[in-house]
């Protein structure tokens, strides 16, 4: 045989490899650097964050996957970014969401129901909400990651205090509402343009026996005899055991207010308690929880699911989805991310439900069993994105808001039935 | 002696090069051009190009991530049914009108006591500048602490020197304490911008026309009246021109302090826009909304520069 000189040796294998490459268009393996990013919002639980940080690294380790992890904070800034990254077809590959997020970005996201399924085999059927948020037109858009649902957060010590029974129903919060507000301890209910307004609105709504968009997702039935029920008791709740400031208040307003010392009852998920045991302030042993409201048509509550999304851009959809698979597929290190929470992130699939999150503290007991059967925004409208839209221009709250301050409810209603029927025709 | 052609250095092919640009750039019709091509391409990549797409989203029913179609004027008719952008519409002119007259007024009167001789005069035009220097989005989250329901400092003051009652007035969550806010905030911010720009007016006023003036018997009223608001007209006509288009544009002082509550009372133009065309994604719409008074403005800056022109020349 003829020997072949290194110079030819090092062209014929060079070209080879080269055309194989063209040909397939898919690079060599080795030396190839996988790395995905990763957008999510600052958790209310900020020792969460850290722990995903660590996940994140071991994730790398174990699998050589690079995992960026950027944070944005709250809701303003992530819709900015969401719409920014699909305006210009870049930007990150996996994103959180929550809510009814998925529905308006459904055209943009990859379609994870493999991984859900995989999922839901292992932890059981994703929760209700979680299905209303991420579960668009047959397909999952995005993965349930967690979820946080919104209690009843109060003074217990206050409480004990005046002798004042827990409420167990909007009504019943009406009567010790009059008593917290002579004692300097109003209820803190938002009633302005965020969305914890709309997270007590829609229970409130619901549990008189109203609804902002009928179930067939097209006929708008906010202006019924219920919503004047709803109205009516806001306005009294305003007067007598509120304070005008729940006008102007942000999301973490309520917050604030109980942790600094001057709400006696709020409805919010668990976060004011962990903030406030996290920051030793002196209001954290007397704060509690008890189980959300009912009214005349059940018990209703607000939840607020999260979503792992992936854009349709994104040029790492198989690793993105091993991040997934491996953040919520394997029970150690999903537990491991749940405890970090501290209650405030709780599992989103049916078997995990009685979790033992829920007994590292005695405050967290009116939280078990609760939340499997809350409704995102919307309800019993089927979700979809003029859901969203009626969420997000803030129709509830407003609508409440005029007739709290003067505007009779008839017209109040008149306002936003108008204004829901507009989105529901566009 | 008689130099031969083949003595003669031959010219390489760099220095000729040189010398032919060199020769180029003697040419004005050549070295304008030059001068101004980064200037215009930033301009086109930054100003005309976001400034097509803006009208063209406006134009069309654009959805964040969706296929969009042509639609024409349809979405800035189908604004004036929106009871909301109608209340945006009114909140704008209310903002921009009193604010802007404030800032007038106000900053009048602070270039007229900077211009007077102070002690560490320059330490105090510097400082004058601070609200327009420090960034506002961090700027208004100090005013927003300071009307905050819980922290309010405003409040807590008036309530220990007596002069309000307890709780206090609600700044951000009462419409009209709101609007009171934002203006406040922003006459805070812009005052300075019109102070300084008026003192530069006033300083280049000749005192050879005061001297005049009081010779004459002029008082300080009529010299204010007569000499020094008359030469300020066309400082002031420039300053009230881009101050009513910073005013009417104002975004981030609405959207920290209320978020365009209570009850849509303070939304603008660009708040109501980003809610419209972010948070709920119809950025057509949106864009649609930031884009409504493009037109008046326009008129606005056309009608200022020729009254300008006209003082000048």
């Amino acid at each position: 045989m003829e020997p072949i000189s290194r110079r030819r040796f090092l062209t014929t294998t060079a070209g080879g490899g080269l055309a194989g490459i063209l040909a397939t268009r898919v690079p060599p393996a080795r030396g190839q650097q996988r790395e995905i990013s990763y957008l999510c919002w600052n958790n209310f639980a900020p020792a969460s964050d850290k722990k995903l940080a660590e996940i994140g690294q071991r994730f790398t380790k174990d699998t050589g996957i690079k995992l960026k992890i950027d944070h944005v904070s709250h809701m303003g800034p992530q819709q900015q970014k969401y719409a920014s990254e699909v305006q210009t077809q870049a930007g990150h590959d996996l994103v959180e969401m929550r809510m009814h997020f998925p529905w308006l970005y459904e055209p943009q996201l990859v379609d994870v129901s493999d991984v859900v399924g995989e999922l839901e085999k292992k932890h059981g059927k994703a929760i209700g909400s979680a299905y209303e948020g991420a579960h668009v037109n047959g397909a999952w858009r995005a993965v349930p990651q967690y979820h946080g649902m919104f209690v009843a957060t109060y003074r217990e010590d206050l409480f004990k205090k005046a002798s004042l029974k827990v409420p167990d129903t909007w009504d019943d919060l009406y009567t010790v509402g009059k008593e917290l507000k002579k004692m300097g301890n109003p209820v803190g209910i938002p009633i302005s343009q965020n969305y914890d307004s709309i997270s007590t609105a829609g229970p409130v709504l619901w549990s008189f026996g109203g609804m902002e968009v009928d179930k067939d997702g097209k006929t708008v039935r906010i202006n019924s005899p219920a919503t004047v029920q709803t109205i009516e008791w806001y306005k009294k709740m305003f007067r007598d055991c509120m304070e005008p400031e729940v006008l102007s208040w942000s999301d973490a307003s309520n917050n604030e207010s109980i942790q600094q010392g001057k709400a006696g009852w709020i409805h919010n998920p668990v976060s004011a308690y962990i903030v406030a045991k996290q920051r030793k302030l002196i209001t954290a042993d007397g704060i509690n929880h008890h189980r959300s409201l009912g009214g005349p048509h059940g018990r209703h509550e607000t939840d607020t699911p999260r979503h792992i999304g992936i854009w349709k851009f994104s040029k790492n959809v198989e690793p993105a989805k091993e991040w997934i698979r491996y953040l919520l597929g394997t029970r150690e290190v999903y537990d491991e991310y749940i405890m970090s929470g501290d209650a405030f992130n709780l599992p989103v699939y049916e078997k995990l439900q009685d979790h033992p999150v829920l007994r590292t503290d005695p405050k967290y007991a009116a939280l078990r069993g609760e939340g499997v059967q809350y409704h995102t925004y919307g309800w019993p409208a089927p979700p979809s994105d003029k859901v969203q839209l009626i969420t997000n221009t803030y129709l509830l709250p407003n609508m409440i808001a005029k007739a709290v301050t003067g505007t009779s409810p008839k017209d109040a209603i008149a306002w936003a039935e108008t204004e829901m029927k507009k989105i529901l025709a566009g | 002696m008689a130099v031969r052609a083949d003595d003669l250095p031959v010219p390489r092919g760099r220095p000729r090069l040189a010398g032919r640009v060199r020769e180029w750039l003697d040419h004005e019709s050549i070295l304008g051009p030059v001068f101004v091509t980064p200037a215009l391409l930033l301009l086109v990549l930054l100003v005309a190009y976001p400034f097509v797409m803006a009208l063209y989203f406006s134009m069309s029913n654009a959805f964040i991530g969706r296929p969009s179609r042509w639609v024409g004027l349809h979405n800035f008719i189908a604004l004036w049914d929106s009871d909301v952008f109608r209340q945006t519409f009114q909140n704008a002119f209310v903002f921009t009108s009193i604010a802007v007259a404030f800032k007038v007024v106000l900053g009048i009167i602070l270039a007229l006591l900077l211009n007077e001789q102070l002690w560490f005069k320059r330490m105090i035009r510097g400082a004058v500048l601070l609200p327009w220097v420090i960034p506002t989005a961090l700027s208004t989250l100090g005013w927003w602490w300071m009307f905050n329901s819980l922290y309010s400092v405003v409040n807590w003051t008036g309530i220990a020197l007596g002069i309000v009652d307890p709780p206090g007035p609600n700044w951000l969550g009462q419409r009209y304490y709101a609007m009171s806010a934002v203006i406040a905030v922003n006459v805070w911010r812009g005052l300075p911008f019109f102070a300084i720009t008026i003192l530069a007016g006033l300083v280049a006023i000749p005192k050879e026309l005061y001297e005049a003036a009081e010779a004459d018997g002029a008082g300080a009223n009529a010299r204010f009246w007569h000499v020094t608001l008359p030469l300020l007209r066309p400082v002031l006509a420039v300053v009230v021109l881009f101050s009513t288009i910073f005013t009417f544009g104002d975004f981030n002082i609405v959207y920290i302090l209320t978020h365009g509550g209570p009850i849509n009372a303070t939304h603008l133009f660009a708040t109501l826009s980003r809610q419209v065309g972010i948070d709920t994604g119809r950025i057509g719409e949106g864009a649609a909304i930031s884009l409504y008074l493009f037109p008046l403005l326009v008129f606005v800056v056309w009608a200022q520069l020729r009254f300008v022109r006209k003082q000048v020349y």
